[in-house]
Formats: structure tokens, sequence, C-alpha cells
């Protein structure tokens, strides 16, 4: 990914220049060789602290809805998971296409900045991964929404996608109860998982809602699993599995499978569908389309 | 010097676990944090990391706490119960930045014109045996925030040896007592303590919270905060964050009122009934959290509400970085 | 059951019983509340108290008035405590805890005149320091009220404000509503418009003023202009409170706790606090 960088600022600069853009949300590095951050630019004499590396995991589409309410237009740097986030913005009424100007990244996978920091802090004996967990399976490496694109057409991983969900699903329901107790009752209900979703990107989260208050705030087991199933529920259909929500756990919650159960169900009752790779109108989620030969009697 | 051998420290644990509910830093799969020794399966004592993933301070205040118990019939109601916890706790193995957590809770929840009684209940019969910090870790500058890393101010210090178990040092008539519990497995000996690394990182915050308080407008929060993404992790792994919330339960008649960790970071903590919130965006959630730490708690207290333990750098999503900002903070020219 | 009305615990309410309620407006109510043994706790002018229906939650309100045998809440339904609690007949069990607050400054005002401004549910604390001033009457100089609401329906306390405080010596009432409706022979407009044409003297008098963010920040342009300094001015703010005492964090302004430090502060106390009011 050597050239990444340099070519990145190239466009930056340009697109900055010209006015074709007010602002580029892209990395730029932090104070370890291992820490790339998000970072806002907005003056062409800044792009040089602009870099596109290996460390680049964090999906920039998470930001922009705090720049729904505004008028200027983006530019964006989008991975291929990253990418099928900026799809389900514009679907989601978040952002419209023509705000944005997408710098697509051919992804080869990335590496968690997180394992490193943790690694290196003595906080952890874990080593980091040469590539993230999220990365692992990746499907579509290659962005699917561009106006232009920097590296080589990059070849999907190996699909293994779906090989713990079928362990799950293999399990008795007493074991699944068991297991789902377990993973979710250390939950430290701090919504890095919801904040780092791009598909949450709801004005007022449930979550927040006190008029009434559908989920309790006590960490316990109960309403844990409520959240954490209210949650899933709510992205099933419009999770793209970029990662982002598992990757930002403090505590280690294997969200990804449940998202990955929600992802194989939709696809085999509703599908065949994959999120956020198509802005075709026939390409909104399942859960959020109104057919009027719609076979199920729901309204 | 007494010493703990290293094959004895287990059994040290469980003495000091039959007479007080004992806090020990331990691994428990993903998680770490000062968790009640059990000396169960699955949990192992780690004083061989640097810190633990999760701070002290639920030892003090719970994330979720039963403060009383009532029932509401028709038009009557009563308090039934008042759930204070008393009784004898001892953290061990807790650093002098945590430890420096500690103090700045007992000033917020035990002075400037109430006592908060739950907290106290928990923390009045609360023995810390602590211990020395010699091999600081790269995201770490408690020394930065005024702590005293190689002497903590507890009742006992203990000072990792390796192989060799744990140099114990009694400091205070209640470490003592603690220490004749242990007196059949100490033993004395002539041991040589680790040498002190130092510390990498240095960041001078001297005039720091008054230049704070004529920069509350400065268009650098804009920036700062961009790449937050307003989750409440920092908040919830930082040993000195202690907002809460008041919040019911209700079962039939039965109920009760508890509290529970809350997050400024959170649009919902300053949301009004009416529908205005003083703190509706980004920007003003994430200035108030560094402002609280790095200000507002110092005009108060005169004390910082940051310890330097890196925990929020650590565990960032988008790596936020408070050290980058106090640097950017002082960077920064205001106009007078 | 143990004895658990003596508690000293400032987070755990007292129970009070409800001994009537007042339908002031279409959406705000006033509670009488108080126990066998006569008030609860005594409050200044301005204080503040927790109040819970027990199953619900709890909300800080503005004392509106302490009577001799019980106290009183000017409660506005908004949210869903409010509305909970709109739903009580006389003779309900409440929680309440307190007092919470600094309260008016009712000794450095004596010898002052008195000009209080008020909207909508603005005039439930302002009540409290308005009888207060007439219950010490010779300790007060002249006193201005200045009212408004979106209708007169709106309108807090009409008895008393149409019929016992203009009666007061030396006391002047100016009513307003924002819009002219049949039947309304009064004034006609916004708070901060009509206090200009009142045009008050700002010699020897203190303005207090609540009421929602909007009129208090055009009332304070107002003030200004008529000459009042910011040492004149006094006013309460809200914010969203959880404890009372200073520990739960969320209402703060700066390193102020509105629930302890405030709810009442001069503008020149305001004006050394970061914007956020």
């Amino acid at each position: 990914m050597s050239d990444y960088t340099a070519k990145a600022r190239e466009i930056a600069k340009k697109l900055l220049q010209d006015g074709t853009v007010a602002m580029v949300l892209g990395w730029e590095k932090g104070d370890e060789p291992f820490v790339s951050a998000p970072a806002v630019i907005r003056d062409a004499a800044d792009v040089d602290r602009l870099v596109v590396d290996e460390y680049c995991i964090h999906d920039l589409a998470t930001l922009l809805p705090d720049y729904r309410d505004r008028s200027e237009k983006i530019a964006i740097f989008a991975k291929g998971c990253d990418s099928r986030g900026i799809v389900r913005l514009i679907q989601d009424r978040v952002m419209p296409r023509d705000r944005l100007y997408i710098i697509g990244i051919n992804c080869p996978g990335m590496k968690d900045p997180n394992e490193f920091i943790r690694a290196a802090s003595g906080l952890s004996k874990a080593k980091p991964a040469d590539k993230a967990v999220k990365c692992l399976y990746c499907q579509y490496p290659n962005p699917v929404l561009y106006d232009e694109v920097i590296g080589e057409i990059q070849q999907p991983g190996e699909d293994k996608r779906f090989a713990e969900v079928d362990k799950i699903e293999s399990m008795s329901a007493d074991e699944r109860y068991e297991f789902f107790i377990k993973e979710f009752s250390r939950c430290i209900r701090c919504y890095a998982c919801r904040n780092a979703c791009v598909a949450c990107n709801c004005r007022t989260c449930i979550f927040d809602e006190t008029k009434p208050q559908w989920v309790g705030r006590s960490t316990d087991p109960v309403n844990n699993i409520l959240y954490q199933i209210v949650r899933s529920m709510h992205v099933a259909g419009r999770c793209v599995e970029c990662g982002e929500c598992e990757r930002a756990c403090p505590v280690g919650i294997p969200l990804m499978l449940f998202n990955r159960k929600l992802i194989k169900d939709v696809d085999k009752f509703f599908g065949p569908y994959q999120a956020g790779i198509s802005l075709e109108d026939d390409a909104v989620p399942p859960l959020s389309r109104y057919r009027v030969d719609d076979p199920d009697e729901f309204m | 010097m007494k010493v703990l051998p290293a094959d004895k420290i287990r059994e040290a644990l469980n003495i000091l676990a039959g007479e007080a509910e004992v806090y020990a830093p331990l691994v428990r799969g993903d998680v770490s944090g000062y968790i009640k020794w059990t000396d169960g399966p699955g949990d192992e004592l780690a004083l061989d990391i640097l810190n633990t993933y999760m701070p002290p301070k639920h030892i003090v205040m719970p994330q979720t706490e039963n403060m009383y118990k009532f029932i509401a019939t028709g038009k009557d109601a009563q308090v039934t119960e008042i759930v204070t916890a008393e009784g004898p706790r001892i953290i061990f193995g807790i650093r002098g930045c945590d430890l420096q957590a500690l103090h700045a809770l007992d000033l917020a929840f035990l002075t400037r014109g109430y006592e908060d009684e739950f907290y106290k209940a928990r923390r009045q019969d609360l023995a810390v045996i602590a211990r020395a910090c010699y091999q600081p870790g790269p995201a770490c500058f408690c020394e930065s925030m005024g702590v005293d890393r190689l002497n903590p101010e507890a009742d006992v210090v203990i000072h990792v040896l390796g192989e060799q178990g744990l140099a114990w040092e009694p400091k205070t008539p209640k470490g003592k007592d603690i220490t004749a519990k242990l007196q059949g497995i100490l033993v004395d000996k002539e041991v040589a303590l680790p040498q002190a690394a130092d510390m990498k990182v240095k960041v001078d915050i001297t005039g720091l919270s008054e230049k704070l308080a004529g920069m509350f407008e400065h268009p650098v929060w804009d920036e700062l905060s961009s790449r937050c993404m307003n989750c409440g992790v920092c908040t919830y792994v930082c040993p000195t964050c202690y907002c809460f919330d008041i919040q019911v339960h209700n079962r039939g008649e039965a109920g009760n009122r508890f509290r529970c960790w809350d997050s400024c970071m959170y649009k919902e903590y300053t949301q009004m009934a009416g529908g205005h919130n003083p703190r509706e965006f980004k920007k003003e959630r994430f200035r108030q959290r560094f402002l609280h730490k790095l200000q507002y708690f110092n005009e108060r207290y005169g004390a910082n509400l940051c310890i330097g333990c890196g925990r929020c750098i650590i565990m960032c999503p988008n790596e936020v970085n408070i050290l980058e900002i106090i640097n950017k903070l002082k960077e920064v020219q205001v106009d007078a | 059951m143990p004895d658990l009305d003596r508690h000293t615990n400032p987070l755990v309410p007292t129970m009070v019983k409800v001994v009537k309620i007042i339908e002031e407006t279409p959406d705000v109510k006033t509670f009488y509340v108080t126990t066998d043994e006569g008030i609860p706790f005594k409050v200044m002018p301005g204080q503040l108290a927790m109040v819970s229906q027990l199953p619900v939650g709890e909300g800080m309100f503005s004392v509106s008035w302490q009577a001799e045998d019980h106290l009183q809440f000017a409660i506005k339904r908004v949210g869903l405590l409010t509305e909970a609690l709109h739903e009580i007949e006389p003779g309900q069990t409440l929680g309440i805890r307190g007092p919470y607050g600094n309260g008016f400054p009712v000794d450095e005002c004596k010898g002052k005149d008195m000009l209080f401004i008020g909207g909508g549910i603005g005039l439930a604390p302002l009540r409290s320091f308005i009888k207060y001033c007439f219950a010490h009457r010779e300790d007060y100089g002249k006193i201005t009220i200045l009212y408004g609401a979106r209708s007169y329906a709106d309108l807090c306390f009409k008895k008393e404000l149409f019929e016992e405080w203009p009666q007061v010596p030396n006391c002047e009432v100016f009513v307003t509503i924002d819009n002219p409706e049949e039947g309304w022979d009064g004034h006609v407009g916004f708070v901060p418009a009509y206090l200009e044409e009142i045009n008050p003297s700002p010699q020897g008098t203190i303005a207090v003023t609540c009421g929602p963010p909007i009129m208090i920040k055009f009332v304070l342009q107002a003030l200004e202009k008529m000459g009042f300094t910011d040492d004149q001015v006094i006013t309460t703010l809200e914010m969203r409170m959880k404890c009372g005492i200073g520990k739960c964090g969320r209402c703060n302004i700066g390193s102020e706790f509105i629930c302890l430090d405030g709810p009442v502060f001069t503008l020149a106390q305001l004006k050394k606090l970061p914007p956020e009011w």
C-alpha cells in the first residue's frame, strides 16, 4: 500500500484547491507508527497530514451523520466495507449522493490499531494479528461506489463468514441460552457498538428515548440482552459487515456473530440480499421495503 | 523486609477473603479488572500485566447500585428499605494512578456540602494494598498528573519481585492489622527492590486549567472532537469518571430505585423533559468531558480529574488521545 | 417495618401526602403536599425539591410557596413524570427530598424596589419570592410584576394575579398574552416588548426574571438597555438534574452545579460562567 498515501494527498489537494469539496474525511498518523486516526482536513495546505496505510481500519462513514444537517460537499475515503456503509447512508437519506466525493480504496485488509495499542500498553499479553478479525472473510475489498479509486483490484477472502453462526445454530436451545447469557453479561452498555455502526443513524436512538424508556439502564443480563437483541434486530438487513461494532467493543463481545446470523437469515428468507452493494431502487433492505404484493399481512 | 512468597499469594488472598471482600487484578476472558476474589476457575491473577482494562471504581460505585426499595399500592407508597452496603473491603494490587483516582472520587462524593451515604458505606471500611509501579507503559503519564507511583499513599504497599514474590510494607494501623492476619506466611528476608524505569511520556499541565477558563468558545473544540463518535467507552474505563443516573425499576407493586453509571458523551444525559438540550451536539459533549477533567474539577476541588492511567487512549475505538488533546490545548492561541 | 421516616440519607425521599390539587391552566397544576407532622422541611423562596411518584420517577421542581402547613408545587405537564403527576388525585402519597439550591437573595434585596418578570410556568419560582415580599411588605419598596403567557388560559395563578396582588399596597401588576383573543381586553404582546413599554426605572431596583430561555434572553437585553447593571438582575437556571446534591454531574455549568450553587444567579455571576445556559 506504499503508494496509496501519495495518491490520496494528490487527490485531496486537488479537490480542496479547486473547491470541489469543503472538507476531506481521511486518516492521519497518531503518535505511534501503528496508529492511524480519523482526521478532518479543510485546508489544502494540510493535506500532507493525510495517510492511507494498513492501519486505516476505521469506517469513516460512521462520522458522516455529524454533517447531515449541513450543505458542504465532503470528500471521504472509503474501503470496500466503508463504501457499503455510504450506500446505506444514501439509501437511509442521511446524506445525499451529490454531497459526497468518494475516494475509493481497493483494500488488501487492515490491521487493527487497537490490538497493537493494547499489546504495547502492557495491559494485554495477546499478540496483535497481521490482519484484523473484521477483514478475515471480507467479500467486498473493493469499493462498490466511488468517484475515483486508489490501488489495484483486490481478491475477496475465503467466505467462511457463517462458520461460527452454523456452530451456534447446531446448539440446543439451552446451550444457546447459556452462550448468550455468558457473552452479554459482561456488556458495560457503553454503546460503542451502536455509535461505531453506520446503520445506527437514527436521530434519536431508541436507547436514548425516555418517553417511554424502552430498555432499562441497569447492567444485568436481562437488560443487556434486550439491548443487544434490539440493536442487532434494528440493523438486520442493513448491517454491511464492516465489523466496527465488534472492533469497538471494549469487553470483546462477538457482536458480528449475531449480526451474521441475521445477515444469513435475511438473505435466506427475504433475499437473495446483501446490504449496501447497490444504489438501485430495488436494492433497499428487504425489511425497509414496502410492496403491495408482500406475502405477509403485516399492516 | 517482609516478603510474601510467590507461591503463597493465593493463600494470602484466601485468608483475607475470609474476612473481607477482596478485589484483585484478575483476567477473565477478554476482560480484566479488579474482580472480587473467589479463587474460582477461569480467573487469572494478573500481577504481570501493567494494569486492568476496567478501573477499580466499581468497588465504591458499582455500575448498577440499588439505593432503596419501595412499595406503591394505589394512593399509598412507602420506602421499605435503604440499601447501603457497609462491610470490610480490600483492594489488592491497585497502582498509584488508580489510588489517586479513588481520592478524587472521595472529593466528589464526600465533600462540598453533602456526603453521599451509598458511597460512604462502601468507602469507609475499605483498605488499600497498593502496588509500587516500576515499569510504566507507553500510554502512562501519571507523574504529570501528580501521582507518586513508587510510594502510593496506601495501608500496605507491595513491590512485585517476580519469582521471589511480593515485598510487603505495612504503612498504617489498618495495614498492620492486615499484615498480622498473614503472619504465618509472610517471611522476613533481605530483598532488593526493582529498578524503577523512567516514565517516557511527560506533559506539563501547569496553568492549563486557568487557560481553559478562557477557551470555552475556542474553535479548536470542533477540530478536537471531529474524530470522536460519542460512545461511552472512555467514561466507563476511566477510573475517575463518576457521573451517574438515577432510575427506577418496578415489578407489580414493589420496586426499587437504583443508580447506574452515566456518561456525558450521551445526548440523553442532559436532555430535559421539555425538549431543550444544552449539550445537543457532539462538540458540546466532548468539550464538557475534557473541561470537567482539566478545568472544572480543578476549580471546584483543587485536583485533576485525570490521573494519567492511559486507559481512554488504549480503549478508544477512534483513537481519541487525551495527551494529544492536552498538547493541542496548550499550543493554541487564545485571543485576549 | 424499619422506621424510615427519620433517615438522613439525602438521596432517599420522605413521604408526603397530596392534600389539594388546583388546575391552574390546561397543562399546569398546583399540588399542595404535607405530612401528618406538618411541612416535611423548610424552604426559602427559590429553592428546589425533588418530587417523586415512586414507581414512575423523580423530578426537580421549584417550590412555588411554603405555606404554614404545606408546600406548593406548580408543575407543568411536559414529560413522563409530570404526565403521571397530572393523573393523581388528593390523598396520593408522593416522595420528596430537599430543599436544594441557594434560593433568592431575600436579605440582600431588602430596601429595594422589586421588579418581577415572568413567562409561562416561570412565574412558579418567582411567586415564592413575590409572596415572601408581601409577607414582609415593610422590608421591600415598590413591587412591580410583569407576567405573560401564550393565552389567557395559560396564565397561572389567575386569582392572585387579577384579584389579590393588585390589592397589595404599592404593587403594580402587568399581564400580557401573546396573541389577541375574544374576551381579553388586556395587553397583547411578548413580555420583553411590554417591559420596554412599561420602562421601569433601574434606580434602586432589583429585577428578577424567570421564563422560557428565549424570553429570558430578550428580557436581559431590554433590562440592559434600560440601564440595569448586571448586579441588579437575577434569574434562575434550569438543567436536567438527578441527584440534587452536586454529585451526579449533569447539571453543571462550568464548575458550578445548578442544584447546589444555583438555581439563582445574578447576571454578573452568570457572565463569569461558560455560555452554556
